[in-house]
């Protein structure tokens, strides 16, 4: 490291102020503090407690997304051998043969999704950076990983640019960049993928179809699709514990409950992730499905009586909750701030979610339209919350 | 500036007098074109799902007129399949079938699956005699995801294949239900069969790609409830609480 | 052309422009801007019905009793839109069945009854016209401007007539579905007022 530290200290003068390429300065910054410590820390009181910096909280969030990640690439691959009459041979030699071979087709799947974004994101971000004269955050390392992992493998590349280019001005830099931003990036990006292109990203084909291979009887459809047509577990082909542990189609990162779980450890251990948060997700979901549960004898059709009547233990491993839950709604930036108001906005993203996947058949996935139409209501949730405590202190003083 | 009450009182009057001049006159004197328009537009309809007009294919009044000419507006009655001769052939068949005489309770299988409440005692159908384009042109309705979806089947003289299928009015989702009205999706219909001689309903549409490519259209991807929509339609109206007995009719005849 | 003439003429397209400024006539901006040929007719109803409604309220403007005001310039609008309606639904019926109630709306649109209250009721017949057509081409400007980049981008046509071939006839176009949607007028909005704002920083609140 010690040659590139010079090289940098050698052209930074270039870069400073009065330099030549002194407009650039934000991309000298960046490359800088991605490989080397910082030489300055945050002065005021910004996310401080310890030594914890905005980059410490990201790369933790970074770390705490690896195991999604590895399974997503191990996944991708697997569910495209399994769609594969060329890899039958291997698919049916067992497991550890296969593990390499998944990995490596999976990587070769996720790897030029993530490039896409980390070069259009970088781009975008770099331009707002250098017209508006202040620092790449590290806050990209984060949006550029979610990104990938909560697309499906299928994705023209093209569209991931243009998602993530979308999440990153409209999501982030119009409100002024990162730290004013309402929405998270990442989930705007994929929401407007959603609805820009739905027949990409309405969950009925989410698997990547070998060329020349066997089409005919593959489906890929994932299990949130498949419910609303027939409302029946028994019907999925595939068991609680495979949702569990993800060896299922879907999109790329959130398929491993397991995975997420590993992460959300990691997050509540490292203080960065909101446990309240995540707790409350759970919560909320699990109370709305068993009153869904309750009423289900309702639903108009048979479908919406057995999607009604799923119990929550399917709800929970089921499409991105588990993702969305860990990685998304304890966002620092765009969940609530206040305790209470994180009980509060986790219970409501988890309500809503079972809600949006049952009720409304046009969009499966719920948790991510619940995440940011709470992100949404954060600040209001905050604005209640705080003025509640001012009203109970000036009670207690008798004002 | 202060008024007396009675100033106000005929001013108010004078206004409304004079608005409602203006409104009524202009109204009267396009009120004909309006309805000649709404009249036209309908016809180009059937036009099209015969194939006689390409989609967003425009043509004056008179051609339309001149098509007309050989096409035989039928009304039907629902139950008997009996053509009724010399009955009003302006008749709104969705509106007649709310009334206590003109409809009565669809059966609740069907009322459930297309959200059809009602039906008309006398459907509406069409019998296209333009060399090439000999065909049966029946009104179709039913739930989609969001609306009812409304248009037309063109059936074989024989009623046993399809001929084209259009839809001219739905809410569905932009690029998922919506495209109901692609073109290309159209363009799978013709030559599909449609009922085979016992008058049970064969044609539809399938998740993912037709594997019976006689009488199974591709499924419109990421649009389970729009495509179900149309098969439950198509097996309302085709079937025999719908055009049923008057389609076992037409075979017979021939 | 007096300085005051001049104001009334440009300021509604830009500095005060109804709908980037004054936020008004929003609901029929997100409504009928799916295709440029919507926006153009919903354009001309409304012209016509903001000049014709400001004139005329000029002209009664000292015959009007306070009392009865509001009341009076309401019959006043909806009797030109009802009037507008009619002509669109006998002379371009397909248009008109596309823009189904909005034309009616614009007797709710609220800068038929701003314009009324705020310019006509104070200012002489012909200033007052001139008032209604230039803020009527402010809000018809931007309305044109997002039906283009919606239906260009949502249905790769301009006018219906093919720019980008769209995949769905065998071209290259995917086209993007959310701007099919009402909300993408939103982001359209959003973006022209953001450049407005970027190229006149006059237009920012203060903070």
């Amino acid at each position: 490291m010690a040659p590139l530290r010079k090289l940098l200290d050698k052209i930074a003068p270039l870069f400073e102020e009065g330099g030549k390429y002194a407009k650039l300065y934000p991309l000298y910054e960046a490359a800088d503090s991605f490989l080397f410590t910082p030489g300055k820390r945050a002065q005021g009181a910004v996310h401080v407690r310890d030594g914890m910096d905005i980059k410490r909280l990201m790369v933790t969030v970074v770390i705490a997304l690896l195991p999604c990640t590895i399974w997503a690439m191990v996944n991708t691959g697997w569910q495209q051998m399994a769609a594969d009459s060329a890899h039958s041979v291997a698919f049916a030699a067992g497991l550890k043969a296969s593990w390499q071979t998944a990995l490596g087709l999976g990587a070769l799947a996720f790897l030029p999704v993530y490039a896409v974004t980390i070069a259009v994101g970088g781009l975008f971000e770099a331009i707002f950076a250098t017209v508006r004269k202040h620092e790449i955050n590290e806050g990209f390392l984060v949006t550029s990983m979610l990104f990938p992992l909560i697309l499906p493998p299928d994705m023209p590349l093209w569209m991931v640019g243009v998602g993530i280019a979308f999440g990153v001005v409209i999501g982030k830099e119009v409100f002024g960049g990162t730290g004013m931003n309402v929405l998270n990036p990442a989930l705007t990006g994929r929401i407007f993928l959603f609805f820009a292109y739905p027949s990409y990203m309405s969950g009925s084909v989410w698997r990547i179809l070998p060329e020349g291979g066997a089409v005919d009887g593959v489906t890929g459809a994932t299990a949130l699709g498949e419910l609303v047509g027939h409302g029946d577990v028994a019907q999925l082909g595939y068991s609680w514990s495979d949702y569990f542990w993800g060896l299922v189609p879907g999109s790329m990162g959130e398929t491993s409950a397991f995975c997420c779980l590993l992460g959300a450890a990691f997050l509540i251990f490292t203080k960065v992730g909101s446990w309240r948060i995540m707790t409350s997700c759970v919560l909320g979901l699990t109370a709305m499905t068993l009153l869904m549960n309750a009423l289900s004898a309702g639903g108009s059709t048979e479908a919406i009586q057995g999607f009604l009547a799923m119990g929550p233990e399917w709800h929970l491993v089921l499409g991105g909750f588990a993702f969305g839950t860990v990685f998304m709604a304890t966002d620092p930036v765009s969940a609530a701030q206040t305790d209470r108001g994180r009980w509060i906005y986790g219970f409501l993203i988890g309500a809503l979610t079972p809600i949006v996947r049952v009720i409304n058949p046009a969009y499966p996935e719920g948790v991510m339209l619940a995440i940011i139409f709470m992100n949404v209501f954060a600040p209001t949730i905050d604005y209640y919350v705080v003025k509640a405590n001012i009203r109970r202190r000036e009670a207690r003083l008798g004002v | 500036m202060e008024f007396s009450n009675k100033y106000i009182l005929g001013f108010s009057l004078a206004l409304c007098l004079v608005s409602s001049l203006v409104v009524s006159t202009v109204h009267v004197n396009v009120r004909e074109k309006q309805i000649e328009n709404a009249a036209a537009d309908q016809k180009s309809q059937v036009l099209q799902v015969a194939g006689l007009l390409a989609a967003g294919e425009k043509l004056e009044s008179e051609e339309i007129d001149a098509y007309f000419e050989e096409i035989e507006i039928l009304i039907v009655n629902r139950v008997s399949g009996e053509i009724i001769e010399g009955a009003d052939a302006d008749v709104d068949s969705r509106s007649a079938a709310k009334t206590t005489a003109g409809g009565s309770d669809a059966p609740e299988v069907h009322a459930k699956a297309t959200g059809v409440k009602r039906l008309a005692n006398e459907l509406r159908a069409y019998r296209i005699q333009v060399e090439g384009h000999e065909c049966l042109v029946l009104e179709i309705s039913g739930n989609g995801l969001w609306s009812t979806l409304l248009g037309y089947i063109a059936l074989s003289p024989d009623t046993l294949e399809v001929r084209g299928i259009t839809y001219y009015s739905h809410k569905e989702t932009p690029g998922l239900g919506g495209e109901v009205d692609n073109p290309r999706w159209k363009a799978q219909w013709p030559g599909k069969r449609a009922l085979n001689a016992d008058g049970d309903v064969l044609i539809e549409v399938i998740k993912g790609k037709a594997k019976d490519k006689d009488r199974q259209v591709d499924g419109l991807s990421g649009a389970t409830i729009t495509t179900r929509g149309v098969n439950n339609m198509l097996k309302l109206w085709l079937g025999e609480h719908g055009y049923g007995p008057f389609l076992a009719k037409q075979r017979g005849a021939l | 052309m007096n300085k005051a003439t001049k104001a009334i003429l440009v300021d509604p397209l830009h500095v005060k422009n109804p709908i980037t400024l004054q936020v008004l006539g929003i609901c029929s901006a997100l409504a009928v801007t799916t295709k440029v040929e919507t926006s153009l007719v919903m354009s001309a109803a409304l012209t016509f019905v903001l000049v014709l409604s400001n004139f005329s309220i000029s002209v009664l403007r000292n015959k009007i009793p306070g009392s009865v005001r509001i009341i009076t310039q309401l019959s006043i609008i909806a009797s030109l839109v009802i009037v507008a309606d009619q002509i669109l639904q006998a002379y371009f019926y397909d248009v008109s069945k596309e823009l189904t109630v909005f034309v009616g709306l614009i007797i709710t649109n609220c800068i038929v009854m701003g314009r009324a209250e705020a310019f006509a009721m104070a200012n002489p017949p012909g200033k007052s016209a001139l008032d209604g057509l230039s803020n009527a081409i402010g809000y018809s400007w931007i309305l044109i401007v997002v039906g283009l980049f919606r239906e260009l981008l949502g249905s790769g046509e301009i006018l219906g007539r093919t720019v980008f071939a769209t995949t769905a006839e065998g071209g290259w176009y995917v086209p993007n579905g959310l701007m099919v949607l009402s909300p993408s007028a939103f982001f359209i909005i959003g973006m022209i007022i953001w450049v407005q704002r970027t190229l006149t920083p006059d237009m920012n609140e203060e903070a």
